[in-house]
């Protein structure tokens, strides 16, 4: 069991957690995930410890509030209550080399999992450049990046009326890979390194291609397990199967079969929209 | 002296579900044994002498078999006293009863030479264990045996780090609190059980029993610490310097996938996943617990052993028609024989001699049929006995919405991975006390062999347990000593 110490909506939709866990704080680098359980029927899933603090023994998680679980999350947990499990950390850490420029995107809320690695590649001696693609005003953890790196661009948009989750991913697909282009344009870079929704991040990874950049991209398949034995989260990269948990989450994006993982993610979308809705109802007494 | 009785050939049958009702279900299949029917079964035992009864060497752990079975018989009129004294038997060698009556190939061990063969139906035995272990355990006998031998445990003020809580760990875990260790076990998942409680079906073990082995382990004072992973959370090198010993039992969990195209189309699961979503998640409780599984109408499970039967048999409690897909033929399924008539009585179909070449998806990336290659057995014989099989360069499609791969697993790879583990074909190498190429890095169980069998787990942990304790009183010897 692991205590909820502070709990804060960042901006709407995106809820902090700061968490004892300090086997994970203990261990932790920029680029690893953990895996939440956080109710005795709840699923186990991933998310990123965006900061930390070794000696202390806590863990930040951000959520971005999409469906049931995380939803529920930021219904039903508060601060002194405890999450059942927290396991960690899991997978490799991001590649912290000196690459000289470096572009990191992150796509809607990716971005709070750009933080740990774009703060430890300032520190390692790049100069960082963080872009932010998001719905406006959606100014997520825009001190923190200012305070760590270089330069933070924030790319906004607005919602148009009539809009679903589906406009909205595409508009940031769109606006990512237009923004990336025109600084891939106007400037230098060593280095590009995207996290966020499947579509959005080939969006990006077919204009860094064109400037023939390398790209790191952090993958997120759906997971179970997160230690190697199911397989879910397998994707093709380089014409092998890799687990991402074990293998991943981070890979070279040239070599990532971007239209399967694409395929993969959206595999449960009909039973997560009805797990959804019948949590609504159930919320409105029904 | 046994009094001389008259033969009973037949086996005294244990109660079933019938098929119809329970692939509605996933609860328990067998019933088994009331005490009067458990002790009509245990008469039928001709009580041969230990030291050559075929039994006894048949079973990986050598359990006296008759001296628990003679218990139910000599005890008859007290059925707890009888209960009690034959469960002491079975401890002696086996600590997890509840599980291998239910779980053993006993065809191939324990039962396999039971001289009542000769003349008619081998005695149940598996189903006796089965008997004595559920009857202690809803009585409270076996917390009552386990407290009559706790306040004689010494604390040997040493501690051992046990690697994953599965048969293995679990075993090695239980031994070693009983001779006074202090035992933690750290375990990747949310809860400890390890294949019993991920892989192997409600139906077929209901998670309960293995929740109450977890529970007897804790009151010995044994420490669990679940979404801790070796390798990861901390370091083998890290364990060594807080503790005097471990023992990984970390299990094969990787599923091993086919190399044909389309391996990753959505539908097709490794039994892993399958099994995990379906009996660690909950997923056959959907929306009520949170972990969504899909299965089609038309299902297909690639091989046939236990894990293969375990996958059909969850999948067509969801209503679908399902197929067990086998590159060899019905003398070669390596799953308990039960299970495979259990899967018959519930309509599932059996294709033999056909091998996947292709799965072959819709538009959307959905699987929708498999590419079979007929295949041939030839008279000559594999290293393992089984006939040799080629292909016959003629194919077959058989639609699918879902496919299960149940082609088998390897060892983990997170713990292999370890500076100074020798390691072959992935799997960890021990010497003869069961210690690794780290002193005082001791192994068993499926890290060891591959897959092998819940017995042989804990035969190992038992037997690993033994070792620890033996190198541990000569490093405490070492140290008075010293
Ligand atoms: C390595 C990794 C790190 C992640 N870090 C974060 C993070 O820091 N913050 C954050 O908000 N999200 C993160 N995610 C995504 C997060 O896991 C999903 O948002 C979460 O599972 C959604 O659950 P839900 O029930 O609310 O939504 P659902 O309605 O169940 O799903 C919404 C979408 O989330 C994805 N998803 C669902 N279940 C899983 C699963 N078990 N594993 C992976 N993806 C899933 C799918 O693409 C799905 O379409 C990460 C994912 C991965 C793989
Ligand atoms: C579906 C299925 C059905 C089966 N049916 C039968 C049957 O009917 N009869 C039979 O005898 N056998 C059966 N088997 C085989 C049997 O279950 C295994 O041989 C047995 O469980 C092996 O025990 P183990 O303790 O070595 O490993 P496991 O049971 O695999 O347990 C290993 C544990 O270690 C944990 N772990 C792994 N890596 C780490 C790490 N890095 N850090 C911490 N923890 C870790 C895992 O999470 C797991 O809990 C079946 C197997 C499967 C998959
Ligand atoms: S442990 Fe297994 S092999 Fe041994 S007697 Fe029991 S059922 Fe038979
Ligand atoms: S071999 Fe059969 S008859 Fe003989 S003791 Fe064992 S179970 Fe009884
Ligand atoms: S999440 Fe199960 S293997 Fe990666």
């Amino acid at each position: 069991m692991y205590r909820i110490l502070e709990k804060k909506e960042l901006a709407p939709k995106h809820i902090m957690y700061r968490i004892e866990a300090p086997h994970v704080a203990r261990k932790v680098q920029p680029g690893q995930f953990v895996i939440v359980r956080a109710f005795p029927n709840g699923e186990r899933i991933p998310l990123t410890p965006v900061m930390w603090d070794r000696e202390e023994g806590w863990i930040v998680l951000i959520t971005f509030v999409r469906g049931k679980t995380t939803m529920r999350m930021a219904n039903e947990l508060k601060p002194g209550d405890s999450i059942l499990n927290v396991a960690g950390p899991l997978g490799n850490p991001a590649p912290i080399e000196k690459f000289g420029r470096v572009l990191a995107v992150g796509l809607s809320a990716g971005i709070v999992e750009v933080f740990p690695i774009a703060k430890a590649l300032q520190k390692a001696g790049n100069d960082v450049t963080t872009l932010h693609v998001a719905p406006a005003p959606m100014a997520i953890l825009k001190d923190e990046f200012t305070e760590s790196v270089s330069r933070h661009i924030f790319e906004g948009f607005e919602i148009q009326e009539g809009w679903g989750t589906k406009e909205i991913v595409a508009e940031i697909a769109k606006r990512g890979a237009e923004k990336v282009k025109e600084l891939l344009s106007e400037e230098d870079f060593d280095f590009v390194l995207t996290v966020g929704p499947a579509g959005a991040q080939k969006a990006v990874f077919n204009v860094v291609k064109e400037f023939g950049i390398p790209m790191h991209a952090d993958l997120h398949p759906i997971m179970v397990d997160g230690t190697g034995m199911c397989g879910a989260c397998r994707v093709m990269v380089g014409g092998e199967v890799k687990f991402a948990c074990i293998d991943g989450p981070g890979f070279d994006a040239y070599k990532v079969d971007w239209d399967e993982l694409i395929h993969r993610v959206g595999f449960y979308t009909d039973l997560e929209r009805r797990a959804l809705e019948e949590y609504l109802k159930s919320l409105r007494g029904e | 002296m046994a009094v001389r009785r008259k033969l009973i050939k037949e086996r005294v049958p244990t109660p079933e579900r019938p098929a119809e009702e329970r692939i509605h279900d996933f609860k328990e299949v067998n019933l088994g044994y009331t005490f009067e029917l458990a002790v009509k079964e245990a008469e039928r035992c001709l009580q041969c002498p230990a030291n050559y009864a075929p039994c006894i060497k048949g079973c990986p752990v050598h359990i006296n078999i008759p001296g628990f079975i003679g218990k139910l018989v000599e005890y008859r009129d007290d059925p707890d006293k009888a209960v009690k004294e034959a469960l002491k038997v079975i401890w002696a060698c086996n600590s997890l009863p509840a599980t291998t009556g239910r779980v053993c190939p006993q065809e191939d061990q324990c039962e396999m030479n039971c001289v009542m063969g000769k003349v008619g139906d081998k005695i149940n035995i598996g189903k006796l264990e089965r008997f004595v272990a559920d009857y202690a355990r809803e009585k409270g006998i076996d917390e009552e045996l386990l407290f009559e031998m706790v306040p004689k445990i010494e604390k040997k003020g040493q501690k051992v780090a046990i690697i994953g809580a599965g048969p293995a760990g679990l075993t090695a875990a239980g031994e070693l609190a009983k001779l006074g260790y202090d035992v933690t076990i750290y375990e990747a998942l949310h809860e400890p059980g390890g294949v019993l409680m991920y892989g192997i079906p409600e139906f077929r073990l209901p998670k309960s029993i293995v929740e109450s082995e977890i529970d007897k382990l804790r009151k010995l004072g044994v420490k669990i610490l679940t979404d801790h992973i070796v390798g990861k959370t901390v370091t083998i090198e890290e364990l060594l310097e807080e503790y005097d010993a471990v023992f990984i039992g970390s299990g094969a969990g990787t599923p091993r996938l086919i190399n044909a195209p389309g391996i990753n189309l959505n539908g097709i699961y490794t039994a892993n996943e399958f099994l995990t979503r379906v009996n660690l998640m909950k997923a056959y409780l959907f929306p009520e617990y949170d972990t969504p599984v899909k299965v089609g109408k038309k299902v297909i499970v690639i091989g046939a052993g236990n894990t293969a039967m375990d996958a059909a048999r969850s999948a067509r409690r969801f209503g679908a028609e399902v197929i067990i897909a086998y590159r060899r033929g019905e003398e070669d399924v390596s799953a308990r024989i039960e299970e495979v008539e259990h899967a018959k009585e519930e309509g599932i179909k059996f294709e033999y001699f056909i091998n996947p070449v292709e799965f072959i998806g819709d538009e959307n990336g959905n699987v929708k049929a498999v590419k079979f290659e007929k295949m041939k057995p030839l008279d000559e014989r594999d290293k393992r006995g089984k006939r040799k099989i080629v292909g016959t360069g003629e194919y077959v499609t058989i639609e699918a919405d879902t496919v299960i791969i149940a082609i088998g697993k390897h060892p983990n790879r997170l713990i292999i991975n370890t500076p100074g583990l020798k390691v072959e074909r992935g799997r960890i190498v021990v010497d003869e006390n069961m210690m690794t190429s780290i002193p005082g890095v001791f192994a068993g169980g499926d890290a060891i062999r591959g897959e092998a069998t819940v017995i042989l787990a804990m035969g190992d942990g038992r037997r690993a347990a033994k070792a620890i304790h033996e190198y541990l009183t000569k490093k405490r010897e070492g140290k008075e000593n010293a």
